[in-house]
């Protein structure tokens, strides 16, 4: 069997402190949602750009138009609609959404929530190496 | 040795490393993720270092890539690899000249499979224009670690079997 010498144990611990420390990193500061927003349609007109903050957590945002009465709430990097007039509250009963590019829709109110961001992993489809 | 006989063994190193990567290429991983290989090939190129030198090693690396292009024909994978056998070519070199006491072989295969997959994910980052693609290198780090340890462990016993076997390989200097 082949001794690794102290340079080479050496090495093997610094590449895995450094992958876990970098993926600590990137898992608390740089993937966070900073871009990610919450975009709000009446109509196909964008009203409301909600940006998330620890702040508006349980906040909630009430919407009027011509078309009806919703209140958004925002919750921990999600949001859902907490209230709405419509007759059939698919969109209330849909509950939180929070990845990049889903939404809610309430056609009724013709109300639209849609969770942006810029494109990032949770965009790609598919990847060819 | 000859030049003649150079050129002969670097063209069996370069046709060895291409049915390696052919090979692997079959060999399915435990793991799912795209960019993480065995490296098998990066142990002619270790190798080649050793026993040849940085220029020759370098030439391998490139040629191994290039015709690995024409045998599979996916052009981007080729932007990868040679930028990856270019690197981790440089970095072996540095590694195995300067820190040969520091380092035994399985840490330069290491170090080479470390800037292998730094170099795939900085030209995958560049062809995507999207940094966030480096957040895949810690995971591809700690394979190579893996990988990398065992290219080094075979790299070291087949330098040693050369050294036995192929004795006109290693008094080159006095010939050529």
């Amino acid at each position: 069997m082949i001794q690794l010498t102290k340079g080479d144990k050496f090495l093997i611990l610094f590449i895995v402190m450094l992958s876990f420390l970098s993926f600590a990193y990137i898992n608390r500061y740089a993937l966070s949602d900073q871009e990610r927003y919450v975009s709000v349609q009446v109509n196909g007109q964008e009203v409301k750009k909600i940006l998330y903050d620890e702040q508006l957590v349980g906040h909630t945002i009430p919407v009027e138009s011509e078309f009806g009465y919703s209140l958004i709430e925002i919750g921990d990097r999600q949001v859902r609609l907490a209230e709405a007039d419509c007759p059939d509250q698919i969109c209330v009963h849909q509950g939180y959404v929070s990845r990049i590019g889903e939404t809610i829709v309430c056609l009724p109110n013709k109300l639209v929530i849609e969770v942006k961001g810029e494109s990032g992993e949770d965009d790609i489809d598919i990847m060819n190496y | 040795m000859r030049k003649t006989n150079k050129m002969i063994f670097i063209s069996l190193l370069v046709s060895v490393g291409l049915a390696l990567s052919v090979i692997e290429s079959a060999i399915p991983l435990p793991i799912a993720m795209p960019g993480a290989r065995l490296g098998l090939s990066n142990m002619v190129v270790l190798v080649t270092l050793v026993v040849f030198g940085f220029k020759d090693g370098i030439k391998v690396g490139m040629l191994k890539s290039t015709v690995l292009m024409l045998v599979t024909g996916s052009v981007s994978s080729f932007i990868y690899s040679i930028s990856g056998a270019i690197l981790s070519c440089i970095l072996m070199h540095m590694a195995y000249k300067y820190f040969s006491k520091v380092f035994s072989l399985i840490g330069v295969s290491i170090i080479g499979a470390a800037a292998h997959n730094f170099a795939q994910v900085s030209v995958a980052v560049m062809m995507l224009s999207n940094t966030r693609i480096y957040s895949y290198l810690p995971f591809l780090l700690l394979v190579s670690l893996f990988s990398g340890y065992f290219v080094g462990l075979s790299s070291t016993y087949i330098v040693e079997n050369l050294k036995k076997n192929f004795r006109v390989l290693f008094s080159r200097q006095e010939t050529i």
